[in-house]
């Protein structure tokens, strides 16, 4: 009897009854280790990761006001309001893809995919570490800014959620690209060509006017100029019109960007 | 006699092998067959990535400035070659370095029977050549793009293989120097940085703080794009010849970082 009852009663210690490893407790007990997973891997990356954002963001705030001779207010103000976008979804879009690609090339992706927990948990603990890598960077970013062109944002509480959906729609992107395209090398030009179109080709730094025709139109339904109108809109009320629109499509990118990254990590090979 | 004339022979054989400028040329000429043949299928790539670097830039920097008088738009295409020169460098040459550096190959090419500086001379002539053709192409692009008329000097060809080589060299020993791969990544995207956003490359030096000009006159990125702006343009530049001096001082330090790094033992 004791023979028998052994061996059921080491498992039950060791693991989880199978109606225990599901619902919410279970979710947030897994989202948590997740967190603490991320934060001991990437250990020696994230604070290099933290200071490139804040160097990032600071020296391009200060860098594109020297290609003018006196740069307008108007320019200074969208120039400062579009850099918290490019901190918040640098971490999710660029370095996402670049890690899962790492993790490919050295054969420790299989291993990370094998983990017994909800996969939406390992998307949510990196969401939640990538918000907190940026997070300095987007307040060192607009002090700087403010500082040096003189300007006056005002912190409402719509910064609250435009934050929160800029980098979840970052980072949902980058796990798109990342679990989804299997070769690691074209992951990362992906990702390279996202960061190139991100700052030159998006009016997220500068006025969609600035842009031919044909591509201001691609961008309003393109994320990232709609995420510098729904940050924008939170730190200069009434500067930018079509918030909500905006909303609308950030959101949109999200969904499908969830949609796709739970697509690639959920079905089997 | 016989044994005579063998010992003459083994005796006089060896100091013909690998000595003299014929042996020099003959090797300089072996290793660029080595470096085009190894490279055939990179190089195209690496024209094309400085392309769209150089005028994929001149296009961005145009979407930040705005509505821009003729001057700005004349400075902005007249530094696109720069952009693309440095890109070549920066990304091309010492991408090529690193790889070869990872992969073992410098150990393979140093152990070959020629003497070390017609390896060198030999790649920074192919990468030299073919930076070319992509700052052209840059050039005639970034003009077409602002509707820039430019006035070609008779030594624009000269100035853009003396830009072209600077940063190849620059390229080639700052990679070559720099021991750790991540290392030189890190220093290499920083320096990209730095160019694109602190460099007097596509606007004039005036605009920078003092500090910062003070710094741009001793370092090459400023002088790189004033020596290949002259070339196209007149009467934007004055001092050319303290920027030719600066880029042949720079030059003969890259040249000379190399040369210690190749020639020390390990």
């Amino acid at each position: 009897m004791a023979i028998v009852t052994s061996p059921a009663a080491g498992e039950a210690r060791s693991l989880p009854p199978a109606a225990a490893r599901a619902g919410p407790r279970y979710w947030l007990h897994a989202y948590r280790r997740m967190v603490v997973w991320n934060l001991v891997d990437l250990r020696l990356q994230l604070p290099i990761l933290a200071s490139v954002l804040i160097l990032q963001g600071a020296g391009f705030v200060v860098g594109i006001g020297l290609l003018f001779r006196h740069i307008p207010e108007p320019t200074a103000t969208f120039l400062v309001t579009g850099i918290p976008v490019i901190n918040l979804i640098t971490a999710g879009l660029i370095f996402e893809p670049q890690i899962v690609a790492d993790q490919r090339s050295s054969g420790s992706y299989e291993f990370l995919q094998s983990m017994p927990v909800p996969r939406s948990t390992a998307a949510m603990a990196w969401y939640t570490v990538a918000l907190a890598t940026a997070l300095p960077a987007v307040a060192i970013s607009l002090a700087a800014g403010v500082a040096r062109y003189h300007l006056h944002l005002v912190l409402t509480p719509a910064l609250v959620p435009a934050i929160l959906l800029t980098s979840l729609t970052g980072v949902l992107m980058g796990y798109a690209v990342a679990h989804a395209i299997r070769a690691p090398m074209v992951a990362r030009l992906v990702s390279v060509t996202l960061i190139f179109v991100l700052f030159g080709f998006s009016p997220v730094t500068f006025p969609a006017s600035h842009l031919p025709a044909w591509l201001a139109q691609a961008n309003r339904w393109l994320p990232f100029g709609s995420m510098a109108t729904i940050v924008r809109s939170a730190l200069v009320p009434g500067m930018t019109a079509g918030t909500g629109r905006a909303y609308v499509v950030v959101a949109a990118w999200a969904a499908a960007s969830g949609l796709v990254a739970a697509w690639a990590v959920g079905h089997r090979r | 006699m016989a044994a005579g004339e063998i010992v003459s022979d083994t005796g006089s054989a060896p100091p013909a092998v690998g000595r003299g400028y014929r042996h020099w040329l003959a090797s300089y000429l072996a290793m660029l067959r080595f470096d085009i043949a190894s490279q055939r299928t990179w190089l195209p790539m690496f024209v094309l990535t400085q392309v769209l670097f150089g005028a994929g830039m001149a296009v961005i920097y145009g979407f930040y400035l705005g509505p821009m008088a003729p001057q700005e738009a004349l400075f902005i295409v007249s530094g696109a070659p720069a952009i693309a020169a440095i890109a070549a460098a920066v990304i091309g040459v010492s991408s090529m370095v690193t790889e070869r550096k990872v992969a073992g190959t410098w150990d393979f090419i140093w152990s070959l029977p020629v003497p070390r500086s017609a390896v060198v001379a030999s790649t920074l002539t192919v990468y030299t050549a073919m930076t070319i053709p992509g700052v052209v192409a840059t050039l005639a692009l970034a003009a077409w793009r602002y509707d820039v008329h430019l006035s070609l000097s008779p030594v624009a060809a000269l100035d853009f293989v003396l830009a072209a080589l600077m940063a190849t060299s620059m390229g080639f020993g700052l990679a070559l120097a720099i021991r750790d791969p991540l290392v030189t990544n890190a220093v290499l995207n920083a320096l990209i940085f730095l160019v694109l956003l602190f460099s007097p490359v596509v606007y004039p030096i005036t605009q920078l703080p003092g500090w910062l000009a003070g710094a741009h006159r001793v370092l090459p990125f400023y002088y790189l794009a004033q020596v290949m702006r002259a070339g196209v343009t007149t009467g934007l530049v004055h001092g050319l010849g303290t920027a030719y001096a600066v880029l042949a001082a720079w030059t003969v330090a890259a040249w000379a970082a190399s040369a210690w790094v190749i020639g020390r033992r390990r």
